[in-house]
């Protein structure tokens, strides 16, 4: 049934496309926001192991803070139930939707609105932060290739600032 | 921008990834049917308000979302230390 049913974006299907710089919208995705005091519990959950220091990304798991993991999957995963465990496992798949951001103009145009200093945000690290007024989660998959979640309700005035950035 | 750095992401982070949060280290009151008005209007509305070395709360809201203490120089606005929640004051 539900595949009948049609995605709306809140943004452009197509890429922006300038000079040294690409932005797109991702591929839809799984998310989900995990909880708990103790990782341990989270890897014998899920089986994998999974990264204690909070900016750090291990396969598709970023640490947000020192209880509160993203987990990102594609489209079709399944996850296990966390029922009697000592963990919360949130889906918030459509919460956010995800820019890709790609190019050797990447981090300078990201840095328009973000503080954060990106020459020190290494390949494979992953953070909450902030672009302008509005919070992101930034997540570095190559030296030129950035990833932001951004929440949908922000995202077309995201695309706005990235793609204005962009052109100048 | 002012640089502050998170005792939890163990690092320096842009001052806007951050909110102020009050004056730290204000024990809740254990058993609060037994407090007297004053006690209340201490609690609630008394703080120290000083000129110079300050210990107060910070949440490193738009990052990895805690609250931890901070020593800031009310003259100069110059961070001297952070420290997580629950640990002694410094
Ligand atoms: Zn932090």
């Amino acid at each position: 049934m539900s595949d009948t049913l049609t995605r709306t974006e809140p943004v452009s299907s197509a890429p922006f496309v300038g000079e040294g710089i690409s932005i797109s919208l991702a591929v839809p995705m799984m998310r989900y926001s995990l909880r708990a005091r103790q990782p341990q519990a989270l890897e014998t959950l899920l089986g994998v192991k999974v990264p204690t220091k909070i900016g750090a990304m291990e396969e598709g798991i970023a640490c947000l803070g020192p209880d509160e993991w993203l987990l990102r999957e594609p489209i079709g995963s399944k996850l296990v139930s966390g029922a009697g465990l000592p963990v919360s496992i949130v889906d918030i798949s459509e919460r956010a939707i995800c820019l890709v951001v790609e190019g050797p103009r990447s981090a300078e145009i990201l840095n328009a609105g973000c503080p954060l200093d990106l020459d020190r945000f290494a390949v494979g690290r992953a953070t909450r932060t902030i672009f302008e007024t509005v919070e992101i989660v930034l997540l570095r998959l190559a030296e030129d290739r950035f990833h932001v979640e951004v929440w949908r309700s922000f995202a077309p005035w995201m695309w706005t600032a990235l793609t204005t950035a962009a052109r100048h | 921008m002012i640089l502050i750095h998170c005792p939890y992401c163990d690092e320096q982070r842009p001052e806007i990834e951050f909110a102020y949060a009050g004056q730290a280290h204000i024990a809740r009151p254990v058993d609060p049917d037994t407090y007297s008005d004053e006690e209340w209007e201490r609690f609630l509305f008394i703080r120290a308000n000083p000129r110079g070395r300050h210990h107060e709360r910070w949440r490193h809201s738009h990052g990895c979302g805690r609250f931890f203490n901070a020593v800031r120089d009310t003259v100069t606005d110059k961070f001297e230390t952070t420290y997580k929640a629950g640990e002694p004051r410094k």
